[in-house]
């Protein structure tokens, strides 16, 4: 649903099709891709057999995200769909298909880290699935009760995932090297922060109760789409953690040198 | 950033490698594929529920390929 005009719209419309959000998806769409090739160069070479999964990982998060973002600016990954009582939505569905491939990569780079067992693995990553496939269903569903309903759906699944790893992985991890125990800790809070921030921006952005306009919308899921997957990565990738047990190149994210 | 030269280096599994990359490409075009699945005369809802199911294949491929990216040692 498009706010009225006299609204402020935080935004700018580059491809002049009357999208002002284009500017905050062409933002995405770059942060995206330098994140990528940045992954891309800090891993070329690397040997180590642990590396080289993280890194496999890592790149793969932004790239796929970038050709998600690309998508939406140029408004092939949108849609309309029609709801009750509140007329013509706006979907970025490519942002749905984005998630439902870069959380399942980003929870394993977790489990990776805390070295769980791939039973552990698949229940998560299955959890994560229905999380965000519950998600897809509510952006398509044509009455607000319908929406809220798998919001909620959806948002438990997200805590189930979260709670797993808070707990679950969180014990893992703590058998392992000091290292990995800080690198994971970081990771598992900005996880827990950011995807919690994701349902509430659903809710009360255009696709829930439409207290805040498409543009601010977009602005804050493009926030938390390159934190949650660049800033990730790039505190995963500067961290000795993702090294075999003899390797320590470089120090971890706020430890000294000195400490290995 | 390379490791020490005198290490011994993994060898990595040629399928999973192949196996990544074809899944990434896979994912990224289907990203962009759904007027043209629309144009083939599917719906939109369909032609959608086709390409979220190619993202989350394409995804579970990967986690398998990634799982088995090195060849255990004979």
């Amino acid at each position: 649903m498009r706010m009225d005009p006299t609204v402020l719209q935080a935004g700018f419309d580059l491809l002049g099709d009357g999208r002002p959000e284009t500017m905050w998806l062409g933002i995405g769409t770059l942060l995206m891709l330098i994140g990528t090739f940045y992954f891309l160069v800090k891993g070329w070479g690397v040997t180590d057999k642990e590396a080289r999964e993280y890194y496999a990982i890592t790149i793969l998060v932004p790239g796929i995200a970038t050709a998600a973002y690309l998508s939406m600016f140029f408004g092939v990954g949108l849609t309309e769909v029609e709801v009750a009582g509140r007329g013509t939505l706006d979907i970025y569905y490519a942002r749905y298909a984005d998630w439902l491939f870069t959380t399942p990569l980003l929870l394993l780079d977790l489990a990776l880290l805390a070295k769980v067992d791939r039973a552990t693995i698949g229940t998560l990553i299955g959890v994560d699935a229905l999380m965000i496939v519950t998600g897809l269903v509510g952006a398509l569903s044509k009455t607000m009760l319908a929406r809220y309903t798998w919001w909620l759906v959806s948002t438990i699944a997200m805590i189930v995932v979260l709670y797993f790893l808070a707990t679950s992985l969180r014990s893992a991890a703590k058998k392992r090297s000091a290292d990995v125990q800080s690198t994971f800790n970081t990771l598992t809070v900005l996880t827990l922060v950011l995807w919690t921030a994701y349902p509430i921006l659903w809710i009360i952005g255009t696709e829930g109760a439409g207290l805040v306009p498409l543009t601010v919308e977009t602005l804050g899921f493009m926030v938390l789409d390159v934190s949650a997957k660049v800033g990730f990565g790039f505190i995963l990738l500067r961290s000795r953690a993702v090294f075999g047990d003899t390797e320590a190149p470089e120090p971890s994210a706020g430890e000294p040198a000195a400490a290995d | 950033m390379p490791d020490d030269p005198e290490d011994d280096v993994a060898v990595l599994n040629l399928r999973s490698v192949v196996g990544i990359v074809v899944s990434f490409i896979v994912a990224a075009v289907a990203l962009f594929a759904l007027p043209t699945i629309q144009g083939q005369g599917a719906g939109f809802d369909t032609a959608f529920w086709i390409v979220s199911g190619i993202e989350l294949v394409t995804a579970l491929a990967i986690v398998y390929f990634v799982l088995n990216l090195h060849d255990e040692p004979v």
